[in-house]
């Protein structure tokens, strides 16, 4: 699937579109020929130093070389690690470490990793097209992506190329059409696998792949491609739009023509105020762990009309074709309808498993005899249930299900009132053991000014006693995670340290 | 208001916004130049800035700017009006 549906598909749209913009980055167009020529001379610099590892590191950077890279390490039928120039150099090391990393392709100049082989491709020389891939099994690995493990230790969770082509088999059958006239925005690290969605939907389709510079402010620079260079295809977490709120009324970007929301739960609210700025535009609301590939249910957003949602978040609708998806209590017994349980999912699309973690790996992946099939299944850590209709209703995550006083409570409830009150401002609420050791819940809420009195005054009216915060903490902006997420560690940790 | 000023003022701002003790402006100082200048603390800073000039910024006039030169003269020209 890898090879028809993302290496056949690429080299197609290098052959129809030749001339045209594949990318804009920094302001500067490189056309499909320039891109084919960069993966030309990349492939031949790894050729001379091919040796037995199958994964290499990238250094993620904003430019033409590493978006070349990413496609000449596949057509070479190797895997890429990104590694993010700006995280901090002790989080590289360790995914260097972990992953058996034993060469590094750079960009730039530099080699910020001593000891290593840093592979410098910023000035190579173009001789000759190299664009015929060395077609490898579908088990291969395509990338490894390093998210945060609770132990403070990266997990690696592989990708393969099957996972990816019945990715994007599934992404094109939800029904987007995007040609060679399309202009679509990457705005997503690396590091984050979204990013692959946004720049694989593009180049396999022949349109024009727009980045954001690294030192750039992602919000403000967004706006600008939407009103310079009239983007039709864009994908981004709702953390982003909501920077962009206080300026919703300057926003009129009748060019977009599909706007995914991704990366963590879809206020409604938020969408909705969102898609009048793109009134031209269809909204949807995308679900998916990095272990089922980017994404695996879709919701479409309706722009009159009710839509469902869960304590203000949207529903994250249904699975996508390929991908199967059950709720499961905590015996792995499967759950009907309306009823809370973990959801768990199976198909082409889940990881191999963690890389080198055996542990981890029996902890999330179990498989079990449901209609007649024997099936893995991925256990995602979200606390979901199918509606009458077979939409999915996103209830958190079941870390985020504490017990206060002895009830088992939902932190989403929280801040869904939090956020009512609040106008549609941002609230997260944690639960934090307090000095005598039992579990209270603190409230953050983002304002510039909130009388937080009048806030637990109103929360009194909608909650039981025992969800009311114990405490409440104005901060005029959420920090945000690398992948553009409100970081709900950071405000934890800040309660904790204080407690 | 004089440039001086401005810069003055603006500095004592980006130091309390990016929480270092002094920072040095110039006109081409720019995001590429402060780590701690991301999405987030922009948001903060603007809004920082707005209330000590006592303006108010279009999104327009900020995707613009890409130096402190360029707040600068942002401000100046509100200032005017």
């Amino acid at each position: 699937m890898f090879n028809d549906f993302v290496i056949g598909q690429f080299l197609s749209a290098v052959n129809n579109y030749t001339d045209k913009n594949a990318f804009c980055i920094a302001g500067k167009f490189y056309s499909y020929y320039d891109f084919a020529q960069h993966i030309s001379k990349i492939r031949q610099k790894i050729q001379t130093i091919k040796g037995s590892s199958e994964i290499i590191g990238l250094i993620a950077n904003d430019d033409i070389e590493t978006y070349a890279s990413i496609f000449a390490i596949w057509f070479e039928g190797l895997a890429y690690v990104p590694l993010h120039p700006k995280q901090p150099m002790e989080r590289n090391l360790q995914i260097i470490k972990q992953a058996d990393i034993t060469w590094v392709i750079n960009s730039q100049n530099n080699n910020p990793f001593e000891g290593l082989d840093v592979v410098f491709v910023g000035d190579l020389i173009f001789t000759e097209l190299l664009l015929k891939p060395n077609l490898v099994d579908e088990d291969k690995l395509a990338y490894i992506l390093f998210t945060s493990g609770s132990t403070g230790m990266p997990k690696g969770v592989q990708i393969n190329r099957k996972n990816v082509g019945a990715f994007m088999k599934s992404f094109w059958e939800t029904g987007f059409q995007v040609n060679e006239s399309d202009k679509c925005l990457q705005c997503f690290d690396l590091t984050f696998d979204v990013s692959v969605q946004a720049f694989l939907t593009s180049l396999t389709k022949g349109a024009c792949t727009y980045t954001i510079p690294h030192e750039q402010i992602k919000y403000s620079y967004i706006y600008g491609l939407l009103e310079d260079h009239h983007l039709t295809f864009c994908v981004m977490a709702p953390s982003m739009i909501r920077f962009l709120r206080p300026y919703f009324d300057e926003i009129h970007s009748e060019s977009v023509k599909y706007c995914i929301l991704t990366a963590e739960a879809s206020p409604l609210e938020l969408a909705m105020e969102w898609s009048a700025c793109i009134p031209n535009a269809e909204v949807f609301n995308f679900y998916g762990p990095t272990e089922a590939t980017i994404y695996c249910t879709y919701h479409k957003l309706k722009k009159e009309g009710k839509n469902k949602d869960l304590n203000g978040m949207l529903s994250i609708g249904k699975p996508m074709n390929g991908v199967n998806a059950i709720i499961v209590d905590e015996n792995s017994n499967v759950l009907s309808v309306n009823q809370k349980g973990e959801m768990c999912i199976s198909g082409d699309q889940i990881t191999p498993g963690y890389w080198k973690n055996p542990q981890k790996n029996s902890e999330s992946f179990f498989t079990k005899d449901y209609q007649g099939k024997t099936t893995r299944y991925y256990k995602t850590g979200d606390l979901c249930y199918f509606d009458e209709d077979g939409d999915i209703m996103l209830s958190g995550r079941l870390d985020y299900q504490v017990k206060i006083q002895g009830y088992r409570i939902e932190l989403g409830e929280i801040e869904y009132h939090a956020r009512e009150y609040m106008n549609g401002n941002n609230a997260v609420a944690v639960a934090y053991e307090n000095k005598t050791g039992n579990n209270e819940i603190a409230l953050f809420v983002e304002s510039e000014s909130c009388d937080t009195n009048l806030l637990l005054d109103y929360l009194k009216t909608k909650l039981p006693p025992y969800m009311v915060p114990v405490k409440t903490i104005v901060i005029e902006i959420f920090p945000l995670n690398a992948n553009g997420k409100t970081d709900r560690l950071v405000l934890k940790n800040s309660i904790i340290k204080s407690a | 208001m004089e440039e001086n000023q401005i810069i003055e003022r603006l500095e004592k701002i980006f130091s309390s916004v990016f929480g270092k003790e002094s920072i040095v402006l110039t006109r081409t100082t720019s995001a590429g130049d402060i780590a701690e200048w991301n999405s987030l603390n922009h948001m903060i800073l603007i809004s920082e800035v707005e209330t000590a000039f006592n303006l108010k910024f279009k999104l327009k006039e900020l995707n613009k700017m890409q130096h402190v030169g360029d707040l600068i003269d942002l401000i100046i020209s509100k200032s005017i009006v």
